[in-house]
């Protein structure tokens, strides 16, 4: 049999198992197991040529999922039921459950399993695999990830909940867990997506989106089955945890962040430097230039964001940031912040956008990255008030959600244009043509299914939830 | 064909795809005419992709999370607007349009997935477009050979390589006899011990993407045959068009007895000497015990009140006046810095106040001035200088040589027209009189500005505008449109003239002091070639606030200095 036959073939199986699950579960009819194989081979003739990794596979599995959600359970379906009396909202909540159901049964053994069998078929074609990069660089980035979410479960007091795992109730105990927890996480991102790491923003973009998944896998899911209970994938446990899901898009964020820049500083340090390998651009330049870019990049990018603040009145408060009410001085804050967080993603994301859509995808995932991690996480902290990672938080903050992702898109286009100017400089010289190909992302990795997942939850969640 | 190869299909796809917009758009009509427009419009402007396998599920995955910014840009903002409310942002507006978030998701996604296999169904259907033809590579059909690897045909190099960019049809190659350029604004720092040698010359092979970079020095050139003979090679270099960069060399000290003995100060390795020297002669002043042999040793000459001359009196007295701690059996009133020029006052660039101005500034520090004098002969321990018809000596080990600098003497070898001083004479476009396919640009030619007529001034700021002028009418030579006349009205002049103290005029404002010397290093910095020299020279002078400047002999004198019997 051919390994595209066969490629299919265990699509099929694999999304009939899931179906199963998910019938077992009662989210679907029983007629849906053969639908389950039918989307299993579906899934698997589209992405055959994607899937090549259990990470990719595990991406493009959960972001086909979440849009089968979409128009299926959330979407279309309602319309044909008794159901068709709610508001699409209301239907969307009312199945939330089945989102989870899709995500964890179906989506992510799918992927996973069809992105094992991909790589044992192609493992000579492949970058090469550093078990032990994985494993060192992707533990401790997560225990700093674990370090920075344990802030938000200390005050929530969540340790004796954890602990309660192994039946204790014993803080300190359920800080190790947590750490553990962490520790092993962050291993498996760099088992999964050691292959897709590329710079610090797209792996920082794949941390959240493993975040988001960790968090239905985690606190709603694994936790209530290892205390022997049933899982409870309701709306309102969901929205009590909130917090937790803003924790978890947090650690991801640092994981992914840290992961790449372990790497990155591996690659740096021991081959980059080497003098045999020099390159015509050393990372010196390369790395002020991207800066440099990023700077007038996220300036432009604040200055098309600044109506969107006017309109909401944020001015004052983003001037309390430096102590004062005035809307100019708030006008200036926000430009000297968008300043700045445009020159992180200039070296973030540098090299990360071959065209303008990948440009726009990624900087749409930077700005929601700036609307988690400022506006809902350290712009209260520098405040002088602690973060609040609660529903009524982030629904008194959705305002700004699109205009930060307005921000992120502008910023992405007008660095890429900035870089293509010089790219088209450097490229002149055939050598460095050929090194910035290979250093640039090429297409074929996980990144739409990336954007998707990640983006779509991240605005769908706060809504939802809130 | 590329409306039936990509709209088209686009378009139909956004039409059947539009359905799902109805929940977000209001009216089927509507939702579909959305759906068809921005289909179209998707589908021309995606870049073309070969007909892959996955490149559908990419499309579809894209163009589904663009339906976010979609639904937020005509749902939560336009539509509300339009029907005079205010945009939906809040949480309540939000919720009220999650159906249309949803339906905006699925559109974009069944966008994605309905173009890309319409796209590869009309690509089956009629067959795939054209390739675009494949060029065999030519050889190029012209050469550009600049000679010189200064501001002026370094300048020009990187100006012809952006105005041709990628066309194969053009080749460049620059001759030098260094392999780097010389950033001289700097070199007195690196005479004076502030700035590493290395950090203020750009290597010029990483500094072009397709110029060939050629380390010879010209000995000839065929105008009739077209050709340039080069030093150590047998071949010669052909053109179609050869550009004179060749900048300016020291002018001779007068009278053949002072040739062997002064200093220059025009290239790194002249920089580089005169600090081994100053140390070197520091070195033999602590082991003399004769105070009159003592005070010659300390005693350096500087000939020539412009520029260089002062910018190096500043810096090597700074630099020698720094050493004294490192000395402690070294007098220091017998060190004497002078700086010898003859004119009533130094820096003739400058307005007479900030001349005067650094005159007082440099005295206060240290310099001594011998104005209205000229050298008129240098012997081993001795410099005679002639004022009116009085002539004096000096006892000095050590004449710096700073008094001008004349075109490069090849050009005189030349059947070209040149001025007195040996300067190439050119027309406006820079193109050299009387000759097609010759030109000429910086300190080795007479360049008429075309407003004033005037010649200008031979400085870098004029020999980098210059370039310019000159890559886009060698471009327009070739491609046979018109040429531009060079013009540039001068910015200003910076003159360093010790430890922070500085003259600058910039566009008719005056400036002195510490002020004057941030602005002379931010502009400098700011010019220097290479970022990582930038980052190297920045260094350079941060390390400078904390440590003293190196004393270190990095050239070896023939003999170590003698201990003289008391």
């Amino acid at each position: 049999m051919s390994t595209a036959k066969a490629f299919v073939g265990l699509g099929v199986i694999v999304g009939t198992l899931g179906a199963s699950a998910l019938v077992l579960s009662g989210f679907f009819p029983l007629v849906g197991i053969m639908l389950g194989g039918f989307f299993g081979a579906a899934f698997a003739l589209l992405t055959k040529a994607r899937v090549k990794t259990p990470g990719a596979g595990l991406l493009w599995a959960l972001a086909f999922m979440l849009l089968l959600w979409l128009a299926g359970a959330a979407g279309i379906l309602p319309k044909f039921t008794s159901e068709k009396s709610m508001g699409m909202l209301d239907a969307a909540r009312a199945h939330f459950p089945e989102l989870i159901g899709y995500l964890l049964l179906f989506g992510a053994p799918l992927g996973l399993v069809l992105g094992a069998f991909a790589t044992r078929q192609s493992s000579t074609q492949m970058k090469p695999f550093s078990l032990t990069r994985a494993l060192v660089g992707g533990g401790l980035a997560g225990i700093v990830g674990g370090w920075a979410f344990g802030q938000w479960m200390e005050k929530a007091h969540f340790f004796p909940l954890i602990a309660g795992l192994v039946g204790s109730s014993s803080r300190g105990l359920g800080m190790t867990l947590h750490f553990i927890f962490a520790v092993i996480i962050g291993a498996t991102f760099g088992l999964l997506f050691q292959r897709d790491v590329r710079g610090y923003g797209s792996s920082a973009g794949w941390g959240m989106a493993y975040g988001i998944f960790w968090w239905f896998l985690g606190p709603l899911t694994l936790m209530p089955l290892l205390q022997a209970r049933r899982p409870d994938w309701s709306l309102s446990r969901g929205q009590e945890l909130f917090g937790s899901l803003m924790g978890h898009i947090v650690y991801g964020l640092i994981v992914g962040v840290l992961y790449a820049a372990l790497d990155k500083l591996w690659v740096g340090f021991f081959i980059e430097s080497d003098p045999i390998n020099r390159q015509p651009e050393g990372p010196g330049s390369r790395t002020l230039r991207s800066l440099g870019r990023g700077a007038i990049a996220g300036l432009i990018g604040g200055l098309v964001f600044w109506p969107q603040i006017v309109a909401v009145d944020g001015l004052h408060w983003i001037a309390r940031l430096a102590g004062g009410t005035s809307s100019t001085l708030g006008l200036f804050v926000h430009l000297a912040i968008s300043v700045v967080i445009g020159a992180g993603y200039g070296v973030l994301f540098e090299r990360e956008s071959p065209d303008w859509g990948a440009a726009i995808g990624w900087g749409m995932l930077y700005g929601i990255t700036r609307w988690f991690v400022g506006t809902l996480t350290l712009f209260p902290i520098w405040l002088g008030a602690s973060f609040t990672w609660t529903t009524a938080a982030a629904a008194a903050a959705l305002p700004s959600l699109l205009g930060h992702l307005l921000y992120g898109a502008v910023t992405a286009s007008v660095y890429l244009l900035l870089e293509r100017r010089h790219r088209d400089w450097m490229r002149l010289d055939p050598r460095f043509a050929a090194y910035e190909a290979r250093r640039q992302r090429p297409i074929g990795t996980p990144a739409p299914a990336l954007w998707f997942f990640a983006l779509s939850l991240g605005v769908l969640l706060p809504i939802l939830l809130s | 064909m590329l409306f039936l190869r990509r709209g088209l299909p686009g378009l139909l796809s956004g039409a059947i795809s539009g359905t799902l917009l109805a929940g977000a758009l209001g009216e089927l009509w509507l939702s579909l005419a959305a759906g068809a427009i921005l289909g179209a419009a998707y589908s021309l402007a995606l870049p073309r992709l070969p007909a892959r396998p996955g490149v559908a599920a990419d499309r579809a995955m894209t163009a589904a999370a663009f339906g976010l910014p979609m639904w937020g840009a005509i749902n939560v903002i336009i539509l509300p607007l339009f029907a005079g409310h205010s945009p939906q942002w809040t949480a309540e507006g939000m919720r009220a349009l999650f159906a249309a978030l949803v339906g905006w998701l699925l559109f974009g996604f069944a966008l994605g997935l309905l173009t890309a296999g319409a796209v590869s169904l009309v690509e089956q259907l009629i067959g795939p477009a054209p390739a675009a033809p494949k060029t065999a590579p030519a050889s190029p059909k012209t050469h550009i050979v600049i000679l010189g690897g200064g501001f002026a045909g370094v300048t020009t190099a990187m100006n012809l390589e952006k105005e041709f960019r990628r066309d194969p049809s053009v080749a460049f190659t620059i001759v030098s006899e260094t392999n780097a350029l010389l950033f001289t604004p700097l070199l007195a720092e690196v005479a004076g011990s502030s700035l590493e040698p290395t950090h203020i010359s750009t290597p010029l092979r990483g500094s072009f993407r397709r110029t060939a970079v050629v380390r010879a020095q010209v000995t000839g050139i065929d105008l009739a045959k077209q050709h340039v003979q080069l030093s150590g090679r047998d071949e010669t270099l052909p053109y179609d068009h050869l550009v004179f960069a060749l900048g300016a060399v020291s002018s001779q000290p007068p009278g053949g007895k002072m040739s062997e003995h002064p200093l220059d100060f025009k290239t790194l390795a002249d920089a580089i000497r005169i600090r081994n020297h100053v140390i070197d002669t520091f070195d033999r002043a602590d082991a003399e015990h004769d105070p009159t042999k003592r005070q010659a040793l300390l005693t350096f000459v500087i000939a020539g009140g412009g520029f260089s001359g002062a910018e190096l009196a500043g810096a090597l007295n700074d630099f020698a006046r720094g050493m004294l701690a490192d000395y402690p059996d070294l007098p220091a009133d017998e060190l004497r810095i002078v700086l010898v020029h003859s004119r009533d006052r130094i820096l003739p660039e400058l307005s007479e106040s900030l001349a005067s101005y650094a005159l007082e500034r440099m005295r206060a520090r240290g310099v001594t001035f011998e104005l209205n004098a000229r050298v008129a002969s240098a012997r081993p321990g001795a410099v005679t200088l002639k004022r009116d018809d009085t002539e004096f000596e000096i006892a000095t080990g050590t004449l710096i040589w700073t008094a001008g600098a004349v075109p490069n003497p090849l050009l005189k070898e030349l059947p070209v027209e040149l001025d007195k001083r040996g300067a190439v004479l050119v027309d406006g476009t820079l193109r050299v009189k009387g000759h097609s396919g010759l030109w000429a640009l910086g300190d080795c030619a007479v360049v008429p500005d075309a407003k004033t007529g005037k010649p200008c001034p031979p400085t870098a700021q004029f020999a980098i505008r210059q370039a310019r002028t000159l890559a886009h009418n060698l471009r327009a030579s070739i491609t046979g449109r018109a040429l531009k006349h060079f013009h540039f009205d001068a910015l200003g002049t910076l003159c360093v003239v010790g430890h922070h103290t500085a003259c600058a005029e910039i566009n008719g404002f005056k400036f002195s002091g510490f002020f004057a010397w941030l602005l002379w290093r931010g502009i400098y910095l700011s010019k220097l070639p290479g970022l990582d020299r930038k980052v190297r020279v920045l260094s350079d002078w941060l390390i400078e606030l904390f440590f003293p400047r190196d004393i270190v002999q990095t050239i070896e004198s023939r003999s170590p200095p003698q201990k003289t019997a008391a």
